[in-house]
């Protein structure tokens, strides 16, 4: 019987992962010159569309490892489910991409089978009889080869971009695609899935902003951020920041401006508090029309400020909040 | 609540053998490396039957490209150079041959010029370099021969195994300001060398590890250091030719304390112009920031720079002892060179020429070592003996004694100089002692509120913009940069020292001796004094003063994550 060359591929909430593409290159790849059987496998529940996409691939097989309890990521489910199969399969070697999900299950998966992980491959060689893997060291200055020393099952992950996923190679007719179910005891999974998380859609996109509200260290103290948050909503802007206040962690950093954070050019720039570091002005300084609040008259901001208010900005902003509001009102 | 680097614990890291690893790509250790590559060609070419391999000789550089955390004046005195790479004036990036020199003594507005320029200040046949291209010109020779530089990658650790120095660590990449591996993190690699090489510069991180654990500062004087402050300009042509050399001293000084500026005439109406402070003035509020702010303004500057622009601004220490502060050169498994051993010429104001030699004599030691396989005490011993039978030794022996002798002001300093010129640098006896310079600080109680004569030298400088700058509008032109999400690489030992004693006694001097604004101490109710420490390190040009400077000795800076720094371009 040939060898076989098992690709996970992955999915997340029914989208297959491109990446997975160049998974099923490289193993087309390395068929290609030990003469192996390439077989994929993908995980998760209800996902026999997605099995289709991969079976266009030219593949031996693809099976489908199946269950509710999959169907959201859960690492101790997926190593239990993979084990098994692995275990029945009897892959000589287990291809999968370098994400973040694999990076996450793989250490846990070879380790449940006694065998060891090269991760982050970006290569590979045939050396006699040989498979030698290619790992980046020193940010990529150096290539070290690595080679397993255990029998098989191998595991092996690859980078991303290390292998071309578009030339993953089509198969004359499709694939055939196999569901197995996946048999997870009870008490297996140590982890109840949330929701995933998602990345607050880059919260702000201060670039796009039109009216920026920005404060400085003259705002004194954390409570107060409120203050310039609420001027900020009465005019419809963005809150931001100098890098003292982000530094304080009193607002996240992308909201930094300046030469360590954003460069933004909205159309109005209110200035609270800010002296105006040349660090914060290279950021800022293409706005429209910026109005500086400081009670320090020899503050540098004022020098490109087109409206310099000296005085508190405590003393200030709460009836310009108001103003604004009635205004708005009226309007 | 400040969290500080060090390398995580208990943690796999790759392993990595080598035969020789070199700490720092400055002149110091390109030197190093070029010579040893030159030797082993040598060695290879006639000896087919035992080629040596440079395949695992490493440099590791902290900044992101060669030669940017490179600073210095800079004059090179050819001599080593010429050794290294005879006839390299053809190739390398040189700004002039020094064409005219003069010196200076400043009083506040006015000058005089001394009627012959001091021996040791005549500069003709040397050359007007900027430091940072000349390195990155000497690095891309050293790439060439096919030894790696490994750039971005700091020295953070050193390994040992009982009193041999086994390799280095470099720099955990990916940690979070918590000292928690981020989703980027990769540990620091052992490098497991046969020889490590350190030419780190003043005050290397890793060179201060091996002084402190194997106490080779045993009877040897206490370093003294300077902080040098550049500022890179560009003026309207005519005002000074390219090669030309300006010395001065006096004014914005007093007679307390030490130090001078230079201005050298580059190519293109570029000026290279700073101030060298000593690190041993007595008035903790002094900052050597606004030293060169105030000396920009007497008018003689203020003339030359009229209607320029300043470009660069970037800052420096260096190593002021000479050979009564050298400590022991070579170990086992260990070299120290360049400006990290302290071999600078404190009376030339040079040190660029005496590390590459250094660089060199330590590859020759390398090398045999390499053949041998020892690199035991008694074989990279032969560094020592090197060094002292070389011009390195003839040259700091007879200025042994130069900056001593100005450890008590300015007119004694000079009285010491004159007489030493006369005595081969004995003066009126072979060793004369110092004191470190934290030392000399004075504690507030004892100063006059208001700074006395010193009062324009003290607090930070306000700057019109034009002539004069606040620090931080220099700062920005320093180009520095961090990964802002990483542990301080400033490690305080105890901040409670800084939040309830320093304050106190000393008013923070960290917030002015720092060139770079990386101190603050910041509004807290909650401690005693209503201030406490706050930093900000991605703000650093890596210049070790607060190592240096701080009056209790409770700062180590140690190499942020590799790659950040500043930006240095023609300084």
């Amino acid at each position: 019987m040939a060898d076989t060359i098992l690709v996970i591929a992955e999915q997340r909430e029914g989208k297959l992962n491109r990446v997975s593409m160049e998974t099923i290159a490289a193993a087309q790849s390395i068929a290609a010159e030990t003469g192996a059987t390439v077989e994929a496998a993908l995980f998760g529940s209800g996902i026999a569309g997605i099995a289709q996409e991969i079976a266009a691939k030219k593949l031996a097989k693809v099976t489908v490892i199946d269950s509710p309890k999959l169907e959201k990521y859960e690492p101790d489910g997926v190593v239990a489910a993979l084990k098994d199969f692995i275990n029945q399969k009897k892959p000589t070697l287990v291809l999968m991409p370098h994400t973040y999900q694999v990076r996450d299950f793989a250490p846990q998966l070879a380790t449940a089978l006694q065998r060891t992980l090269i991760s982050d491959a970006v290569g590979f060689r045939k050396d006699g009889d040989k498979l030698v893997f290619t790992r980046q060291m020193f940010q990529g200055k150096f290539a070290a080869d690595v080679s397993f020393a255990c029998p098989a099952p191998h595991f092996v992950t690859f980078q991303a971009g290390a292998f071309r996923g578009d030339k993953a190679e089509a198969g004359a007719s499709a694939a055939p695609v196999e569901t197995v179910n996946a048999n997870i005891a009870d008490g297996v999974q140590r982890n109840q899935p949330e929701d995933p998380f998602k990345e607050a859609k880059q919260a702000v996109d201060l670039t796009q902003a039109e009216i920026i509200v920005s404060v400085g260290r003259g705002i004194k103290e954390q409570k107060n951020i409120e203050l310039a948050k609420q001027l900020a909503e009465a005019l419809g802007g963005e809150l931001a920041a100098s890098r003292p206040i982000c530094d304080s962690g009193w607002l996240p950093m992308d909201r930094q401006i300046g030469s360590s954070g954003q460069t933004v050019a909205p159309k109005l720039y209110l200035a609270l508090g800010i002296s105006g570091a040349i660090q914060h002005i290279v950021g800022m300084k293409g706005s429209r029309t910026i109005i500086a609040i400081n009670k320090d008259s020899e503050a540098p901001i004022f020098e490109i400020a087109d409206f310099a208010v000296v005085g508190n900005l405590f003393d200030i902003v709460p009836p310009l909040i108001e103003e604004v509001k009635k205004a708005k009102a009226g309007a | 609540m400040l969290v500080f680097r060090k390398p995580l614990p208990n943690i796999e890291r790759p392993q990595m053998p080598a035969d020789v690893v070199i700490v720092g790509g400055g002149p110091a250790g390109m030197a190093c490396a070029l010579r040893l590559s030159q030797l082993i060609d040598q060695h290879n070419a006639s000896h087919p039957d035992s080629q040596l391999s440079k395949e695992n000789i490493y440099v590791l550089e902290k900044a992101r490209e060669i030669g940017q955390h490179c600073l210095s004046g800079a004059l090179l005195d050819p001599r080593s150079m010429r050794e290294l790479l005879p006839g390299f004036e053809k190739e390398a990036p040189l700004e002039a041959a020094v064409t005219k020199e003069a010196v200076y003594f400043f009083t506040q507005s006015g000058k005089f010029k001394f009627p012959i320029t001091p021996p040791p200040l005549r500069d003709h046949g040397n050359y007007v370099i900027s430091l940072n291209r000349f390195v990155k010109w000497l690095g891309g020779k050293v790439e060439e021969t096919g030894i790696t530089v490994f750039t971005g990658f700091a020295g953070s650790e050193l390994l040992l195994d009982g009193d041999r120095v086994t390799g280095v660590r470099t720099d955990d990449k990916g940690v979070d300001k918590q000292n928690q591996p981020k989703s980027n993190f990769e540990p620091g690699y052992d490098l497991q060398a046969k020889v490590v090489i350190l030419a780190e510069g003043t005050r290397g991180s890793l060179t201060k590890q091996l002084i402190a654990r194997f106490a080779l500062n045993r009877d040897r004087n206490p370093q003294t250091y300077g902080q040098g402050i550049k500022e890179l300009w560009e003026v309207p042509a005519g005002r000074i030719a390219p090669g030309e050399v300006i010395y001065t001293m006096g004014w914005p000084l007093t007679t307390k304390e030490y130090g001078g500026a230079w201005i050298y005439g580059g190519k293109d109406n570029v000026v290279s112009l700073g101030f060298v402070v000593g690190l041993d003035y007595p008035d903790p509020r002094l900052d050597p920031q606004r030293v060169l702010q105030e000396f920009k303004k007497h008018p003689f500057v203020a003339k030359l720079l009229e209607g320029g622009k300043m470009i660069r601004y970037g800052a420096k220490s260096l190593p002021y002892g000479g050979w009564w502060s050298v400590p022991p050169l070579a170990g086992n498994g260990w070299m120290i060179l360049g400006d990290s051993a302290g071999l600078l010429n404190s009376q030339r104001l040079k040190g660029i020429h005496l590390a590459i030699k250094s660089g060199m004599l330590a590859a020759e030691t390398a090398f045999e070592a390499l053949k041998k396989d020892d690199f035991s005490t008694s074989s990279l011993g032969d560094f020592q003996r090197r060094v002292e039978s070389s011009w390195i030794k003839d040259e700091l022996w007879k200025v042994r004694n130069f900056h001593q002798g100005f450890e008590h002001g300015f007119w004694s300093g000079m009285i010491n100089a004159g007489l030493q010129q006369f005595t081969g640098g004995r003066g009126l006896r072979n060793r004369y002692p110092s004191t470190a310079g934290y030392q000399h600080l004075k504690k507030l109680a004892e100063l006059p509120a208001d700074g006395g004569d010193e009062a324009h030298l003290l607090g930070p400088a306000k700057g019109d913009g034009k002539l004069t700058f606040d620090k931080l509008t220099d700062l920005y032109h320093s180009g520095t940069k961090h990964e802002e999400d990483q542990p301080a690489h400033l490690v305080i030992h105890d901040t409670d020292v800084c939040n309830t004693r320093c304050i106190k006694e000393f008013g923070s001097p960290c917030q002015n001796f720092c060139p770079a604004n990386v101190y603050e101490m910041v509004d807290d109710a909650t401690q005693p004094n209503g201030k406490r420490i706050s930093l900000n390190p991605s703000n650093c040009v890596h210049c070790k003063t607060c190592d240096i400077a701080d009056p209790y000795q409770i700062i180590t800076w140690v190499p942020p994550e590799g790659g950040g720094g500043p930006n240095y371009d023609g300084m």
